[in-house]
């Protein structure tokens, strides 16, 4: 097994120019900031808020983006000219998944930036943050193999948007709908967890329930990933 | 080059090909002819290694298809498919680019094969606003950034009118001068008469014929001298002696506007060998 670092930053200078110009995936990494917006204008907010609108950017920005710039390369029958090209599949998907990463951490950043959210003394809830993009991206790697077009991400996104990107909020719910508490396992209320523990001055002996849950969830897809990529690499 | 022998894929229970063998050697220009839906580009497909076969064996460069997806393979071929796309949204040179970085070829040849696709002056037009022979003319042009040893087109010219038909022709022909190994698939005769050195006939699943152009229409030409008179008339007459005092009395009285020997054209073989019109 090969890997160029050149044709991976061919892939990667390619996704974000072509990124750039797509105004209609690249809106949608908008939205976390128009609830940062809005909540920033709410004045004091509790921290809940701050990791629905993480969240949500982790969910809304790293699991769709990748799915549809994958997505649309099957839709435009470019994935097929880059398979023939000298790149794998591994460097074509490495490099998409670098401007995802870039795009999610940028869009969070700023999101937490104008809810007035320091990520200072925070090192648990960056890791916990970090540990979950690797679950969203990965997810977003497998819908993207899944799916044809962009129109297809764009509803397979819907359920991933209601149970991962917006279970802080829903979660609230869960005294009246009893079924909404397998939403207490989702990355999202972990990364809750994670924050309001070390907030409380929490060691490690407290926090790696919440962290061992989402390593599952990252290893949960990433096999599911693995297993759909070798399968697309046979035809 | 290219080794094929009793090559059958089946989709199905459709025999998309039967029994299809050929060889493709260094230099030449191959031409694979057949009507729609006769399997041109479903042997091309197996050929580049996105597709296999139900049975028979392929070769390429001297090794079996299915170990030919290696980065190393993979710059010594180069394919232009129907269905091959370009980012619509980019210029025609970030699309060339990406592909240059990819083939690790210099910058400049992105120039070089656009000069040669006739594009030279619209390398910053955004893809999107191309017609579909300019789309078809720049991922020629891609497929030629890395100077391919073998070079695979489907179809190369169908969406183009016949100026940059010709155009396409000429740069073709140049490449192979070069030493590139062209193998195209066509329905376009006269495209596989003027650029192939040697053609094979494809149809149902089965290659009928193969042979070089010049020799078939050696083969297939019928024994007819046809001559046309000042007064109107058209005579076909043997090609033998007996048919010799005729046309001297023609000459002799100065009747005559023209005289020709029928060759056919490679369609008209095509339609001889499988009884079938080459749509
Ligand atoms: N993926 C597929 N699944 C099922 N059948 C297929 C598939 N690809 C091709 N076929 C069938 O195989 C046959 C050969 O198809 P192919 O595309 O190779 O023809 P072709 O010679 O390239 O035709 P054209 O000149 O129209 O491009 C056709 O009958 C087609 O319906
Ligand atoms: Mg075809």
């Amino acid at each position: 097994m090969t890997f160029s670092v050149k044709r991976f930053m061919a892939i990667f200078q390619k996704d974000l120019k072509d990124l750039y110009r797509n105004l209609y995936v690249s809106s949608t990494a908008l939205m976390p900031l128009i609830f940062a917006v809005i909540y920033s204008r709410i004045g004091e907010v509790p921290l809940a808020m701050h990791l629905f609108v993480i969240t949500l950017s982790l969910a809304l920005v790293g699991t769709f983006l990748q799915c549809a710039i994958i997505a649309e390369e099957k839709e435009k029958n470019t994935l097929r000219g880059l398979m023939l090209s000298p790149a794998t599949l591994t460097e074509i998907l490495a490099g998409k998944s670098a401007v995802t990463i870039v795009i999610t951490i940028i869009v969070t950043a700023v999101s937490m930036f104008i809810m007035d959210f320091s990520f200072t003394g925070r090192g648990w809830l960056i890791a916990g943050i970090l540990l979950s993009l690797v679950f969203f991206i990965a997810l977003g790697t497998w819908m993207g193999l899944i799916t044809r077009s962009v129109l297809e991400a764009s509803v397979y996104i819907l359920p991933v948007m209601f149970i991962f990107g917006m279970a802080n909020m829903f979660i609230g719910l869960a005294d009246q709908f009893s079924f909404l508490q397998v939403l207490e396992y989702t990355p999202g209320i972990q990364l809750e967890e994670i924050a309001e523990f070390s907030e409380a001055g929490a060691g490690f002996d407290e926090l790696w329930k919440p962290f061992a849950i989402i390593l599952a969830w990252v290893a949960a897809t990433l096999v599911l990933a693995a297993v759909t990529f070798k399968k697309r690499m046979m035809d | 080059m290219i080794e094929v022998k009793s090559l059958e894929k089946i989709f199905g229970d459709k025999r998309a090909l039967q029994d299809v063998s050929f060889q493709v050697k260094k230099g030449e220009t191959f031409g694979f002819l057949g009507p729609s839906g006769s399997g041109k580009t479903t042997t091309i497909k197996i050929l580049t290694g996105q597709m296999r076969q139900s049975a028979g064996t392929a070769n390429v460069f001297g090794i079996p298809v299915s170990q030919l997806n290696t980065p190393e393979y993979r710059k010594r071929f180069g394919v232009v498919t129907d269905n091959s796309g370009l980012y619509a949204r980019l210029t025609i040179y970030d699309n060339l680019k990406l592909y240059a970085d990819l083939y690790g070829t210099s910058l400049q040849r992105i120039d070089e094969a656009l000069e040669s696709v006739n594009l030279g002056s619209e390398k910053k037009t955004q893809v999107a606003k191309l017609s579909k022979g300019m789309t078809q003319r720049v991922l020629l042009a891609r497929t030629l950034l890395h100077k391919p040893e073998l070079l695979f087109l489907d179809e190369p010219t169908s969406a183009l009118d016949p100026a940059n038909s010709k155009h396409i022709h000429n740069g073709l022909k140049e490449l192979n001068r070069q030493g590139t190994t062209i193998f195209l698939t066509t329905h376009d005769m006269e495209e596989a008469d003027h650029l192939c050195s040697q053609v094979a006939f494809l149809n149902k699943g089965v290659v009928q014929l193969l042979d070089e152009p010049k020799q078939l229409k050696k083969q297939y030409r019928e024994e007819i001298i046809g001559i046309e008179l000042k007064d109107g008339r058209e005579l076909e007459l043997p090609l033998k002696a007996s048919s010799a005092e005729e046309i001297q009395q023609y000459i002799s009285r100065e009747m005559v506007e023209r005289i020709y020997t029928k060759e056919p054209t490679l369609g008209d073989i095509f339609v001889e060998v499988t009884g079938r019109e080459l749509v």
